[in-house]
């Protein structure tokens, strides 16, 4: 489905980073491999560390730590937003929402539509659309769109299929109706009858954990874990993103009468190196213009690995500069999206740890 | 598919590898190298290989077989 908005900008993107550092190699002794053929996996994928969240830290402590940042800088009015929009699948409560907790921790005013959505890999682009449709509101000027998760909590230490690639993070994203007109192009796609490929088996309604659920089991592979934990069909997912992303981005450009080489920067959402990079030789786009580092750095934080890569790659330089990106996230749902849009004269664009 | 057999004995990281040779007898054998092979098979044949269709496929001759017979 393509997509248009009209007169909207981000302002500003902070990236919230766990302190808490984790090397490959200090896990390598919980996987059922050779240490050699880990070291292999590890060149192959780009792992090399992640941040992880210390026990008892959740999604708000980030967000919150975030805001506050924020608001201290004198980037950000409590009283301004309008909207508050969290993505994620890792909230605190299944009721109430984890966007009400935060605005009443802030003491946020009443005047606000909070709003949680469950999206995990293309979370970036879900929560942009969300906050686009909202600032169609002529009461909303503001949104603060939050993307937050913790799914190293979901996944087993013992699962070299997923552990070594998981990072915790929460993102900050000032969005507003644009001073100047403009024309953001979108397209999304959904297929649901893949909604097995990335999940957490048990743990909701439909199978309550249990301790029949939390028995670790091997998989013919030869990683451990239990159906509360993450698992990812890898090779379905693989074939999912070879198939369906070039051409999503093929269709965004000509819609938005671009060529590939109009587009500044590439900043897909970042499931491993190997990935990124058969994406960009599959897409016949350098490298360089699709940055893959997020992974062997931080981790991947489901929907903040998009915002994580703006502020890690082009930090500064978005402040000064303008530039036309083109985002894409794809995984959990099946969900595939992209925007074209500019970057320009942000008033901020960093990471800050937590 | 001239090339088949330098491209898999690289992935399988041998000099050079016969079509009986099992698949799941090579050192290095694990899910990188099916992950690798699955690619080497989008990339150079344009054909989609899922982890059990490798798997299943046993050996060097039958992952060539099948490669092949989902040639269009």
């Amino acid at each position: 489905m393509n997509l248009k908005f009209y007169n909207k900008s981000i302002t500003g993107i902070l990236t919230v980073l766990p302190a808490k550092e984790i090397k490959f190699e200090d896990e390598m002794e919980n996987y059922n491999f050779s240490a050699a053929k880990s070291l292999k996996l590890k060149m192959a994928m780009g792992y090399n560390k992640h941040r992880i969240v210390e026990d008892g830290v959740t999604i708000s402590d980030l967000c919150i730590h975030g805001l506050n940042h924020l608001f201290e800088k004198g980037f950000l009015k409590k009283e301004e937003i309008d909207a508050l929009i969290l993505v994620t699948q890792s909230p605190e409560y299944f009721m109430p929402p984890t966007s009400n907790v935060i605005q009443g921790k802030l003491g946020l005013k009443q005047d606000i539509i909070c709003m949680d959505i469950n999206q995990g890999c293309a979370g970036f682009e879900i929560g942009l659309f969300q906050a686009f449709m909202l600032l169609e509101q002529d009461e909303i000027n503001k949104v603060v769109l939050l993307n937050a998760d913790l799914l190293s909590q979901k996944v087993s230490k013992r699962d070299r299929n997923s552990n070594p690639l998981i990072g915790d993070a929460a993102s900050v994203t000032i969005v507003k109706k644009s001073e100047k007109p403009n024309t953001i192009f979108a397209n999304i796609k959904m297929d649901g009858t893949a909604f097995d490929a990335l999940i957490i088996p048990a743990g909701g309604f439909k199978t309550p954990s249990s301790s029949k659920t939390a028995e670790m089991v091997e998989d013919a592979a030869g990683n451990f874990r239990s159906l509360d934990n993450l698992v990812m069909k890898g090779d379905d997912v693989f074939n999912f993103v070879q198939r369906e992303v070039p051409p999503m981005i093929e269709q965004l450009l000509e819609k938005a009468k671009q060529t590939k080489e109009d587009v500044d920067y590439y900043m897909f959402h970042q499931p491993n190196k190997f990935m990124l990079n058969k994406l960009a030789d599959k897409l016949e786009i350098p490298r360089e213009k699709m940055p893959s580092n997020i992974v062997e750095n931080f981790g991947n934080a489901s929907g903040v690995s998009i915002p994580t890569a703006i502020t890690f790659n082009l930090g500064e330089q978005l402040t000064k500069e303008s530039s036309l990106i083109c985002l894409a996230g794809f995984g959990v749902g099946l969900t595939w999206a992209s925007i074209l849009m500019r970057l320009e004269h942000l008033s901020f664009n960093e990471i800050i740890n937590y | 598919m001239e090339k088949f057999n330098a491209n898999i004995a690289e992935i399988l990281e041998v000099d050079k590898v016969e079509m009986d040779d099992e698949l799941s007898s090579f050192e290095c054998w694990d899910s990188l190298t099916i992950l690798s092979i699955i690619a080497l098979s989008g990339e150079n044949y344009n054909v989609t290989l899922s982890a059990a269709e490798v798997n299943n496929a046993k050996t060097v001759g039958g992952l060539k077989e099948l490669i092949k017979s989902k040639m269009k």
